[in-house]
């Protein structure tokens, strides 16, 4: 490291070294006081916690300082940094490149290390908790290495360097890029916690559901901020891509997408654990693959093996992913495989027709769908290896292949709610089917009346009926019973997640499905006509400022509104970026781009509209599987937590709850 | 019961009917336009990630569209020979649907056999519950049980 | 008794499956740019009719008989004004050579009068090919410019360069070429 690094860089690498530092011997005072059976020893945890948190955020501070005041002589901001980035995206600049981002993973998981230390702070002593902390530890030791070894952003760039060129042009144009990165990392980074519950309870025997129980809500965090991120992410592409879609079947979209399948998983089949004692090694199992995956998806898209819109294309890194991808499953598949006995499940699924069937069948779907998506991203690598050939797997070959699952699934979603745990009779699911199959009807004449066609958007929308009745049915008998508490609790909350996914999946069928598009050819003042819209142009304006030169057209839409698609040219980087505008409604948005070649104070342009039906929906849906993932982590109706037929647990862990 | 039994026969009856129905009618006519768009929907851009050259605002993207356009136009090439001639320029890379020969069709067979294999394991996890069933549960556990769900069912009705 | 069984072989596919992923990633290496690879690579170029911007007629298969270089280009974008100098230096190399390669350049979506701005200021007098419909493009699957493709007297495409122009790098390719292939 070169001397010529300034303050900010010397500070920010000796915070890392002591971030790193501390959580190496968090994990060793975790490990030594659990096997000696000395609290004094344990009780140095928390304060590692602490440090290493306290060294997290001074080194993010550090790094928001330097790009702040532009300190050109570190690297990072040599990369991303620039003078004419406006402030907000300045400071989101510190997370658009692969340095900063690892940064942030090491304040975000340090952020849940101290935060699970101080939730246990009164049971640190017990085995579980101990052995949990020291996984957080390692896995955090982990990251600050990486940050200070192949992917430090504290690192001296080139001398005499007064200017760059800004974070890459779509990560400066949205406001999103303040929250999307964030919010998805909170729900990546925090999968971490479950897992290293997980492999506590298998080094310590303690597989019951002490582990499972304390951790649900962490997993429900976990999991709702995985979920809010991606449909973040997608509102993104939407709005800033220009391409009209809102999943492209990226890898890095996978790579977010894969955790959160195997997480959904998790989060049904652990019902079936805590009420039957079943499905242990598959719950354990579901929580490695969940957590491996996302240091899998960071090897993918940070290795630069796969191209990809979010790639950071930085090589180097991705040994060491590699290597800890590889500690992680050999780890975990050896702890399983030793404590295999204590694994095996004490209960058996009494009938193909009871809850614990449905949570079985709906994993089986999940895992088939995980399967296909890790599947179609590496396979070009998989081709590459082999024979030496390029090849691309895209959306079209992931839409055939999922949408019979997701059909599937909602046909799952239809029965399961309404389902007995054990065993139910054919007359109770005719009884309690009949209302839901009643809606799932009059769904399907709906949208015949409507005008819809094709089989599988047909089944979506029956279906979607059909479980939303099906939903509906719980949450209104839960409310009838209870009132406003009818609302909270995991089965009721959950039911409202069921809501927004049925709506995400019905607009995607009808989006997919039912969308229109059409080039125009606009000359101001000869409207051009398309599906019952007029487009009409009034100018071709260009807008300069310094990072760019955006060149919008005017148009008018329906003889309302005017919008303004445009193509963006940052000049600092050469890179054009297209900037849609959108006229929403709940039934059909309208969606302009702006063609290339684009001439300013032109009097015609090329315009591309996408006619896109009831994409609002999306938006709507993820605001309920939000409010219902809120719902869901609030105690419900009181129970004990091993009621039923849950297997013996220490009782301290219970006290948990 | 029986009535309930007739209402249901009738509904799946319903609902298979209109399904049909609405299967078999179709959007509208296909035009010149629609297998332009078809085909570069299968096109990838070759600038972007995961765009296809349908949607792509790219430049290299709208100069695929106007080609893919003028070889239809002209009418002498199928579908498919105006995607390899695509293929052949840009390399396997801009095809957005993995072709079916070779090592290839591994990525289409795989996932079939995933779910063939864990249908088969579904339905040997069920036809096994129910051959063991007298003897799964011991009654210990059947005792907890009953006893348990007493217990919730009875405080349910409480509340 | 099949159970048992059934566990290990299912834990030993998921292994051999996890192995298997493993060394796949092991050995993908991140995608480097500069020399590239194109099926087009030992085929004929694709046939080129169009016309310069000055009107001129062009026809890529009468460029028989000598070594042709085409530059994909555009007046805005970054790495082509950074490797404009380079191709300069390109040109007048060649043309002091009895056999030299000729250079051309192909403009890709952009305005005539902005390329003719750009080489009176930054200089170049070679002729520069119209693509309006960016059909040049596509037909040597030129994604993203700049590219400069290097084809040789018969007509056969030879070599492929993405992005921008490292010093020397054309001379040493275009004469590791002619030596290769006369």
């Amino acid at each position: 490291m070169l001397a010529s690094a300034g303050v900010a860089g010397t500070i920010g690498r000796a915070l890392l070294l002591v971030g790193f530092v501390g959580a190496v011997f968090g994990a060793f005072a975790a490990i030594t006081g659990v096997r000696n059976n000395e609290p004094r020893v344990i009780r140095l945890v928390s304060r590692f916690a602490v440090l290493a948190f306290a060294a997290a955020v001074g080194a993010f501070a550090v790094m928001e300082y330097a790009m702040i005041t532009r300190d050109f002589s570190l690297a990072y901001v040599q990369k991303v940094g620039s003078w004419s980035t406006p402030p907000l995206y300045n400071f989101a600049a510190v997370w658009s490149a692969l340095e900063g981002s690892i940064l942030m993973w090491v304040l975000i998981l340090s952020g849940y290390t101290l935060a699970v230390c101080f939730w246990m702070r009164k049971r640190m002593n017990e085995s579980l908790a101990a052995w949990a902390m020291a996984v957080m530890m390692i896995v955090l030791a982990f990251f600050f290495l990486v940050s200070f070894v192949p992917a430090n952003p504290f690192a001296a760039g080139a001398p005499g360097v007064l200017d760059g060129p800004g974070p890459n042009p779509l990560l400066q144009n949205h406001i999103l890029v303040m929250f999307h990165p964030p919010i998805l990392y909170l729900g990546y980074v925090g999968v971490t916690v479950p897992f290293a519950f997980a492999i506590a309870a298998l080094v310590t025997g303690r597989v019951g559901e002490g582990w499972l129980l304390a951790t649900r809500r962490w997993s429900l965090f976990a999991w709702g901020f995985l979920t809010f991120g991606i449909a973040l992410g997608s509102w993104w592409s939407y709005e800033v891509l220009g391409w009209s879609g809102v999943w492209a079947w990226d890898p890095v979209e996978n790579a977010s997408l894969l955790p959160w399948i195997t997480g959904t998983a998790y989060i049904h089949s652990v019902l079936v654990q805590e009420r039957r004692g079943m499905l242990r090694v598959w719950n354990i199992s579901l929580l490695v693959a969940t957590f491996s995956l996302t240091i899998l998806g960071t090897f993918l898209t940070r290795s630069g093996v796969l191209n990809s819109v979010h790639a950071f294309s930085e090589s180097g890194i991705g040994a060491w992913f590699l290597s800890f991808f590889a500690v992680v499953l050999i780890v975990s598949v050896f702890l399983i495989g030793w404590r295999g006995d204590k694994l095996r499940s004490p209960g058996i699924i009494d009938s193909p027709l009871s809850r614990e069937a449905a949570f079985l069948a709906n994993n089986v779907l999940f895992a088939v769908f995980a399967f296909i998506v890790l599947l179609g991203t590496v396979f070009p690598l998989i081709i590459e290896a082999l024979q030496d050939r390029q090849i691309a797997v895209g959306a079209p070959f992931f839409d055939r292949l999922t949408v019979p699952i997701g059909i599937a699934l909602l046909t799952l979603m239809s029965i399961a709610p309404v389902l007995p745990w054990r065993k139910a009779s054919a007359e109770t699911l005719q009884t309690r089917l009949f209302w839901p199959a009643w809606c799932g009807i009059a769904a399907l004449v709906a949208s015949l009346a409507l005008g819809a066609y094709g089989l599988a958007p047909l089944l979506t929308f029956t279906l979607g009926g059909v479980s939303s009745g099906a939903a509906m049915r719980q949450v209104v008998l839960a409310t009838r019973r209870q009132g406003l508490r009818g609302l909270v609790g995991r089965a009721n909350g959950g039911m409202i997640v069921h809501l927004g996914v049925i709506m995400i999946a019905v607009a995607l069928g009808a989006s997919n499905s039912y969308s229109k598009s059409q080039e125009l050819s606009l000359v101001t003042g000869t409207p051009a006509f398309f599906a019952g819209h007029s487009f009409e142009l009034i100018d071709v304006i260009e807008v300069r400022d310094d990072r760019s030169i955006s060149v919008k057209a005017r148009v008018i839409v329906d003889r309302e509104k005017t919008y303004e698609p445009a193509i963006t040219k940052y000049t600092r980087i050469g890179m054009n970026v297209g900037t849609p505008s959108v006229k929403a409604s709940l039934t059909s948005d309208i969606y302009l781009t702006l063609e290339p070649p684009v001439r300013q104070n032109s009097s015609t342009a090329r315009i591309k509209v996408f006619i896109k039906p009831m994409i609002t929906w999306l938006w709507i849906g993820t605001g309920f599987m939000a409010l219902g993932t809120v719902l869901a982590a609030f105690p419900g109706r009181r129970r004990r937590p091993t009621e039923a037929t849950s297997a013996l647990v220490p009782t301290s862990e219970q006290n948990a709850l | 019961m029986k009535q309930n039994k007739s209402v249901w026969l009738l509904m799946f009856l319903l609902v298979g009917l209109l399904l049909a129905i609405g299967a078999t009618r179709s959007g509208s006519a296909k035009t010149q336009q629609d297998r332009i768009d078809s085909i570069t929907s299968n096109l990838a851009c070759p600038t972007c990630s995961g765009e296809s050259v349908f949607v792509s605002q790219a430049v290299a993207a709208q100069a695929i569209r106007l080609e893919v356009a003028r070889q239809v136009s002209t009418g002498t090439r199928t579908d498919d020979e105006i995607i390899s001639y695509i293929e052949q320029r840009f390399g396997g890379q801009v095809l957005l649907v993995p072709r079916a020969t070779g090592l290839d069709s591994l990525v289409w067979s795989l996932p079939v056999a995933s779910l063939i294999i864990s249908l088969w394991f579904l339905i040997r996890a069920f036809s096994r519950s129910r051959k063991n069933k007298p003897s799964a549960p011991s009654a210990q556990d059947e005792k907890i049980v009953e006893q348990a769900l007493a217990e919730s069912i009875a405080k349910s009705r409480q509340s | 008794m099949l159970s048992k069984y059934l566990v290990k072989i299912v834990s030993g596919v998921v292994a051999l499956i996890l192995v298997l992923l493993l060394w796949v990633l092991l050995i993908s290496k991140p995608s480097d740019g500069l020399v590239a690879r194109s099926p087009l690579l030992g085929q004929p170029a694709p046939s080129v009719v169009g016309s310069t911007i000055d009107d001129q007629p062009f026809e890529l298969q009468r460029r028989k008989g000598s070594w042709v270089v085409l530059n994909f280009f555009n007046s805005t974008c970054v790495p082509c004004i950074n490797e404009h100098h380079l191709l300069v230096d390109f040109a007048n190399r060649e043309a002091t050579n009895e056999n030299g390669a000729e250079l051309y350049t192909v403009v890709n979506d952009d305005s005539d009068s902005a390329v003719r701005d750009f080489f009176s200021k930054n200089g170049g007098s070679w002729p520069k090919l119209k693509d309006d419909n960016g059909t040049i493009a596509v037909a040597f699957g030129v994604a993203r410019v700049p590219e400069t493709w290097i084809i040789d007297p018969n007509g056969l495409v030879r070599l492929r360069v993405t992005g921008e122009l490292s010093e020397g790098l054309l001379e040493a390719q275009l004469d590791k070429l002619r030596n290769e292939f006369g």
